[in-house]
């Protein structure tokens, strides 16, 4: 377990990142490309959630904190159902 | 809770708050365009996109949040007086900033040799524009922190730094939606 907040915050970055593009650069069968879609935007979700909460200190500003989280998953909730609109055309 | 109060309770000054809010806006209208038009030609975005060195900017993903580790680790260390380190960590921060924007360079060029340019594909031309005005950002940023471990109160520090975490931002968000979703 890392101690450090800043480092466990690298550390997590580091690692949703590499696995968004390990998920990107896997060959996946037609039918999960929405599913590995839907992994990588939950991933772009939680790094901007690790930043926001711990290198611009919002871990500190619960209300803030929250009220970001949750636009930002609006947001990408948007970006994803545009995502699979082709596949629902 | 007032208004005030909850207000107060954002670290560091509103404005770089503010700005950090437009910027949101301003690069998510761009990728929330780009996936709209992408929806009418889905194959032509996909065959565009391989075009692309995704391993590449996976990297600049690495180099970019390792940098901003840097740029707020450098506050802390101001915070705790150690003036020295703090200045260094900024100087260090910058400068993988500047990798960052090598390993653009590069990308840029790549795409230059293969004869892609802006009109090539609509695809082309939100790649250019977007990760285009991402790297003006890095360039500002790089200034900012270099400019911030000059003039190293703890105040500019971490307004430099709340700069260079919303790059930072931007980027954990525009690189899965350009690069990535296929």
């Amino acid at each position: 377990m890392i101690r450090n907040p800043l480092l466990r915050a690298w550390t997590a970055l580091i690692g949703l990142s590499l696995g968004s593009t390990l998920i990107s650069l896997w060959q996946w069968p037609p039918g999960f490309a929405a599913g590995a879609g839907m992994l990588v935007l939950s991933f772009a979700w939680l790094k901007a959630r690790v930043i926001l909460s711990s290198y611009l200190r919002l871990d500190a500003a619960p209300f803030w904190r929250r009220g970001f989280a949750i636009s930002l998953g609006v947001f990408c909730l948007l970006l994803l159902g545009l995502y699979l609109l082709p596949g629902l055309l | 809770m007032s208004d005030a109060s909850v207000f107060d309770e954002l670290p560091g000054d509103l404005m770089i708050w503010v700005l950090i809010v437009s910027e949101l806006l301003v690069f998510g209208a761009g990728l929330a365009a780009f996936l709209a038009v992408r929806a009418g030609d889905p194959a032509g975005f996909g065959a565009a996109q391989d075009a692309l060195y995704r391993t590449g900017a996976g990297v600049n993903t690495v180099v970019l949040v390792t940098s901003g580790a840097l740029a707020a680790w450098a506050l802390r260390l101001r915070e705790d007086a150690r003036r020295g380190a703090a200045r260094l960590a900024l100087v260090a921060a910058a400068l993988l900033g500047v990798v960052f924007l090598l390993i653009k360079g590069f990308e840029f060029a790549g795409k230059a040799a293969q004869g892609i340019g802006w009109d090539t594909h609509p695809f082309f031309t939100f790649y250019y524009l977007l990760t285009g005005f991402h790297a003006a950002h890095v360039v500002a940023g790089a200034l900012v922190l270099l400019l911030v471990a000059w003039k190293d109160t703890p105040r500019n520090i971490e307004a430099g730094a709340a700069f260079w975490h919303m790059v930072d931002l931007v980027w954990v968000i525009l690189f899965p939606v350009i690069y990535l979703l296929r």
